[in-house]
């Protein structure tokens, strides 16, 4: 089954292209499911593909397809690898790529490009599957830079507000900027290492002549790359932008899987950043401020998705923290229970988003929990799991990492948990400003609110049954667990555990202790949002209303934005401006009129040789011929 | 030789039914036997062994390939025909008769393998289009044309006549093997040439130079071009032009090639000239029939790179740059014929909205306008691009240098008449096209585009 992995990925693709093509013939329930089949199909061979692996671990299956580019000592092979870490993205990505799928029939059912968003949906599954597919660092690139034009085409899918379609052109715009950085890392790795092959990149990556400066340049713009696509500081903005899109867009490509992708990349090229520790420095760094910084705004935001959005940045800052500290099973396992809770969420989110009418603004909202049950149950289940309480699947997870973190060092860890108790935090507001209260809206949405089709509601429960028991794949040994994924995944990370320096293995009294703290941390941010927004029914201030001086910088976001415009975008405009007003208009433009005009003038002037009279005809021949001679008797 | 053969016996015939009045059968039975002639040609492919009738004519892979364009531009041009000399001319049969006796020359020009032959070759085409030119008898433009033409080329064939003689007189043979090999043991034995070759080179030159319109011996083009029926123009800037190069080519290809050094840079000066005096008088004219005119001088100088920079793919390139020429050359006279015919008028702004009521005319007129300028995707850009890498090959970098200039110059003009159908409007009728224009226009557009998307469609063949 293994040497049928190009299936996975193919069945997407023809289901973008039947969608596509048949997009004004097909009827909406054959659209719809095309769309969902093809993925289900990709995702049973996925399983089978997981199950053979289980059975029989084997470091890497690498499967040519072809030979794409050959030019000279360059070598593109068209190949897949397949191996515990490609295998569970896979899974991931069919598997919630279906039930969104499944979610979006419903939740899209009255958008008139139905047939639009279910082949972008398939094209983006198609690129997702060869970037975490592909068997080197070009293939992957395709993928990379697939997955960012589906985010861009579906994030400005109602392109007609002015709005959404700036939002897109903002997440292109800096996920560029982040590509250029994983290009340029791409290019080092092939004059560096002679190939860009992962197997034989990685095998070479400690041995001689390859020097310490080199491997933490090429990771550090690896890392780039990855803060681009995972929004990371500075590059993060675009990510609470990219609400713009359907909610079962932000679900399947802003939480679950495209955002994962700057992980996945670490994860894959583990041992080149394990040589380069300068650069785990770095990421771990990164990646702990993005975490407090996006969790510091996500507290005071209105808005159900900007809420989620923020939290995603937030909770993908703590997967780089876990990278950071050496936690890859760690970082990997957060990635799998957090693309199981925060689909979820979103979903959730979408279904509210529905039942409302369209509204987004948890101002106007309250009281939903007995107008949408399934959808206030879920959500809750997932908001304890990305809280962090046990036995949630959060809860295994962002613990393992901040045990790494504790491990690596003791300011990280504290921070980590500051930042774990603010997320436990505006989860909990978000849930208690949703449905508990009374409902703030207009009497017409309240008429109206209603619980979401079965083919909304069935995929939330799936995955709320997925953010409960996902910790269970890696429950630690402390507790009396297997740490099975961490079994599954050590041929994957063999090299970088071997050659990291190990302490002494945390003790377990230890373990529990930090456990608690984390905890307890999050129990006393659930017991303060309660009082304050389920018990007193506190509603955030209007836009402009009277906040604190953090509220306020909360609020907005820390001016981010604004300091953006400010610092880059102002100085570039004005660069430009002075390069198209002055340089381009008078002097490029001048240049070129001007050469134009002088050949016209020519044009005329030449065309009056053209008398009508033989008489000068023949005289300027006799002139030509004459020159001619002259030059043959000098010649002769 | 059967088709020179066939085309001689076709013209007669053809003048016999013009006799006994039989004008609806002179366009059938000329096409037919075209087509005759072109199966003779194809046939010699690949089974030349030698010169033949006292090695007079050499039928080897070159003359059969210029013979077979030659030969099927004439059957297109004369498509294009019907009905088209009814209305100038009662002697109809006369005009197909004389465009096969010139079209028997250019068989002759492109298979000559002595001195002779080509001169008797170039007269029986030059006097042929003597008369065509002139063939509109009211016309004062058509007159004036076939006298300016045939004084200017009666002046230039003295030159090539007695270029002819000089070289006869160095070395004692009209054969072209004969005088390569006399030109081959001097160099070699280190005995002088006779000034009298090098003057003979020369001045054959320029009577070439002359019969394909290169400058400074282009002033005949547009005055004739332009006062000739359209179609006889057609005939001349295409079919003419393709012959003149096959015998220039053949000339100092193979027969002059050991004097190379010394004739390349005369012909090198006159490439120079020849592009920018076409390229940027065509800039100011109003006119589509004076633009095409001006515009055949300058792919004249395109076409001269094959001679300036002899390869290995020099007929290559002058058998592929003639087939893009001429089709797209096609194409555009077929359109400038249907516009004078329903306007009157051959003025760019004639061409204006011609896009929306149009729309197949419009775009194969935009196609071979493309082609022209030598826009990828198109004929035009692989007959170009051969020319170009051939002359780099060579290391005529400042001459590759100029003709890309002048090919961005080209662009102005050929896209003034796109401009004009597509982006101009004007209240206009629709233009009707016979099924015979659409025929023609439609074999060479697909032609235009298969050669520039699959170039290896031509057999690197010579």
């Amino acid at each position: 089954m293994i040497a049928l992995v190009w299936l996975v990925p193919l069945l997407p693709l023809i289901g973008f292209l039947v969608n596509g093509l048949g997009r004004n013939v097909l009827s909406k329930g054959v659209l719809g499911f095309i769309g969902s089949a093809v993925v289900l199909g990709s995702f049973i061979i996925s399983v089978l593909i997981f199950n053979e692996l289980h059975s029989s671990p084997q470091a890497a299956h690498v499967i040519p397809l072809f030979d794409w580019i050959q030019a000279g000592n360059f070598k593109v092979p068209f190949s897949f690898q397949v191996d515990g870490l490609s295998a569970i993205m896979l899974l991931i990505i069919t598997g919630i790529g279906f039930l969104i799928h499944v979610y979006s029939t419903g939740y899209m059912h009255y958008d008139a490009g139905f047939a639009k968003f279910f082949a972008y949906l398939n094209l983006f599954i198609f690129f997702m599957l060869l970037l975490v597919l592909g068997s080197n660092y070009v293939v992957m690139f395709i993928g990379w830079e697939g997955v960012g034009l589906c985010s861009y085409l579906l994030i400005g899918f109602w392109f007609t507000n002015s709005a959404y379609a700036s939002a897109a052109k903002k997440a292109f715009v800096m996920n560029r900027i982040g590509d250029l950085g994983f290009l340029i890392a791409v290019f080092l790795i092939f004059t560096t290492f002679g190939s860009i092959e992962f197997t034989e990149v990685f095998s070479k990556a400690d041995g001689p002549g390859i020097g310490a400066g080199m491997l933490t340049l090429i990771t550090i713009l690896l890392f780039v790359g990855a803060t681009g696509k995972s929004a990371q500081v500075p590059l993060f903005t675009w990510l609470p932008d990219a609400m713009a899109g359907p909610t079962p867009v932000s679900a399947l490509i802003h939480a679950a899987t495209m955002v994962t992708a700057g992980i996945y990349m670490i994860a894959r090229s583990n041992i080149l950043f394990t040589l380069a520790p300068y650069t785990l420095d770095i990421v771990a760094v990164i990646g702990i401020v993005t975490a407090l910084l996006a969790a510091a705004i996500a507290i005071t935001q209105t808005d159900i998705k900007k809420v989620l959005a923020y939290s995603t940045v937030s909770q993908l800052g703590y997967m780089f923290l876990g990278l950071g500290v050496g936690a890859f099973t760690g970082s990997f396992f957060h990635v799998i229970t957090h693309a199981f809770f925060k689909a979820l969420l979103f979903l959730g989110a979408g279904s509210v988003i529905h039942g409302m009418s369209n509204e987004q603004d948890m101002r106007l909202m309250g009281g939903l929990r007995s107008k949408l049950p399934v959808t206030f149950w879920t959500m809750l289940a997932g908001t304890i799991a990305i809280a962090g309480l046990p036995p949630f699947s959060g809860f295994f997870s962002k613990d393992e990492i901040l045990a790494h973190a504790y491990e690596h060092n003791k300011l990280l860890w504290v921070l980590g948990v500051i930042g774990a108790m603010l997320t436990s935090f505006y989860m909990f507001r978000m849930l208690f400003l949703t449905f508990s209260g009374k409902f703030r809206g207009t009497h017409e949405q309240e008429h109206h609110a209603h619980e979401s089709p079965s083919s909304m509601t069935i995929p939330l429960v799936i995955l709320a049954i997925l953010s409960v028991a996902g910790g269970l794949l890696n429950v630690p040994e402390a507790l009396g667990g297997s740490q099975w994924l961490h079994e599954f995944l050590s041929p994957v990370f063999a090299a970088s555990t071997a050659s990291a320096a190990h302490g002494e293995p945390m003790d377990h009294a230890t373990e529990f202790m930090l456990m608690a703290i984390s905890v307890g941390g999050a129990l006393v941010s659930l017991v303060i949002a309660y009082f304050r927004y389920g018990k007193s029914g506190h509603v955030p201030a209007p836009d402009f209303g009277p906040r604190s001086f953090f509220a306020k910088l909360s609020y907005h976001k820390f001016y981010i934005d604004e300091f953006y415009d400010a610092l880059i975008r102002k100085p570039l405009d004005a660069v430009s401006g002075f390069l198209f007003s002055v340089v381009d208009k008078t002097g490029i433009d001048g240049l070129v009129n001007g050469l134009g005009k002088g050949t016209v003038e020519t044009s005329k002037g030449l065309r009056l040789l053209q008398t009508g009279n033989i008489g000068f005809y023949i005289f300027m021949m006799v002139i030509g011929i004459l020159a001619i001679l002259v030059y043959s008797f000098i010649k002769i | 030789m059967n088709a020179l053969i066939t085309i001689s016996v076709l013209a007669v015939l053809v003048l016999y039914l013009g006799l006994y009045k039989a004008n609806k059968a002179l366009l059938p039975v000329t096409l037919l036997g075209l087509a005759v002639a072109l199966f003779f040609t194809i046939n010699h492919w690949n089974v030349f062994t030698g010169p033949t009738f006292n090695d007079m004519m050499s039928y080897d892979n070159f003359a059969v390939a210029f013979s077979g364009i030659t030969i099927t531009s004439t059957m297109l041009i004369l498509l294009l025909s019907k009905g088209y000399f009814e209305k100038i001319s009662d002697h109809v049969a006369e005009y197909y008769s004389i465009i096969l006796f010139s079209l028997a020359g250019i068989l002759v020009m492109v298979s000559y393998h002595n001195m002779t032959m080509l001169f008797i070759g170039i007269e029986i085409m030059s006097v042929s289009l003597y008369i065509l030119a002139g063939i509109r008898k009211q016309d004062f433009a058509s007159n004036e044309a076939a006298l300016k033409y045939f004084l200017m080329g009666a002046f230039s064939t003295g030159f090539l006549l007695f270029g002819v003689a000089l070289i006869y007189g160095a070395a004692h043979s009209f054969d072209l093997e004969a005088i390569k090999m006399h030109l081959e043991t001097n160099l070699q034995t280190g005995q002088a040439i006779s000034p009298l070759f090098y003057t003979g080179v020369v001045l054959m030159a320029v009577g070439m130079a002359f019969k394909v319109g290169a400058a400074p011996f282009h002033f005949w083009t547009p005055d004739v071009y332009e006062g000739s029926p359209s179609l006889i123009t057609a005939f001349m800037s295409t079919v003419v032009k393709t012959a003149g190069f096959a015998a220039f080519l053949r000339l100092f290809a193979t027969c002059f090639y050991p004097l190379h050094d010394f004739w390349m840079p005369v012909i090198l000066v006159i490439t120079i000239i020849t592009l920018f005096a076409g390229n940027i008088t065509a800039l100011y004219q109003n006119n589509f029939k004076r633009m095409l005119a001006w515009s055949s001088i300058s792919h004249a100088g395109y076409m001269l790179f094959a001679i300036v920079s002899l390869g290995s793919e020099a007929s290559y390139g002058v058998f592929v740059y003639a087939i893009a020429y001429s089709a797209a050359s096609i194409i555009a006279f077929a359109g400038l014929v249907l516009m004078q015919a329903n306007t009157g008028s051959d003025s760019f702004d004639s061409f204006n909205g011609l896009g929306r009521k149009n729309p197949f005319l419009a775009f194969t007129l935009t196609v071979a306008m493309l082609s022209l300028a030598g826009i990828p995707l198109t004929a035009g850009f692989i007959g170009k691009f051969i020319m170009f890498s051939n002359a780099l090959s060579s290391m005529h970098t400042w001459l590759v240098v100029l003709a890309v200039i002048n090919a961005v110059i080209s662009i102005f003009y050929y896209f003034r008449v796109i401009v004009a159908m597509y982006f101009k409007d004007a209240e206009r009728a629709e233009l009707e096209i016979p099924l015979n224009f659409k025929v023609v226009l439609a074999i060479s557009v697909v032609a235009t585009i298969l050669i520039g998307i699959w170039p290896a469609f031509l057999p690197n063949v010579i």
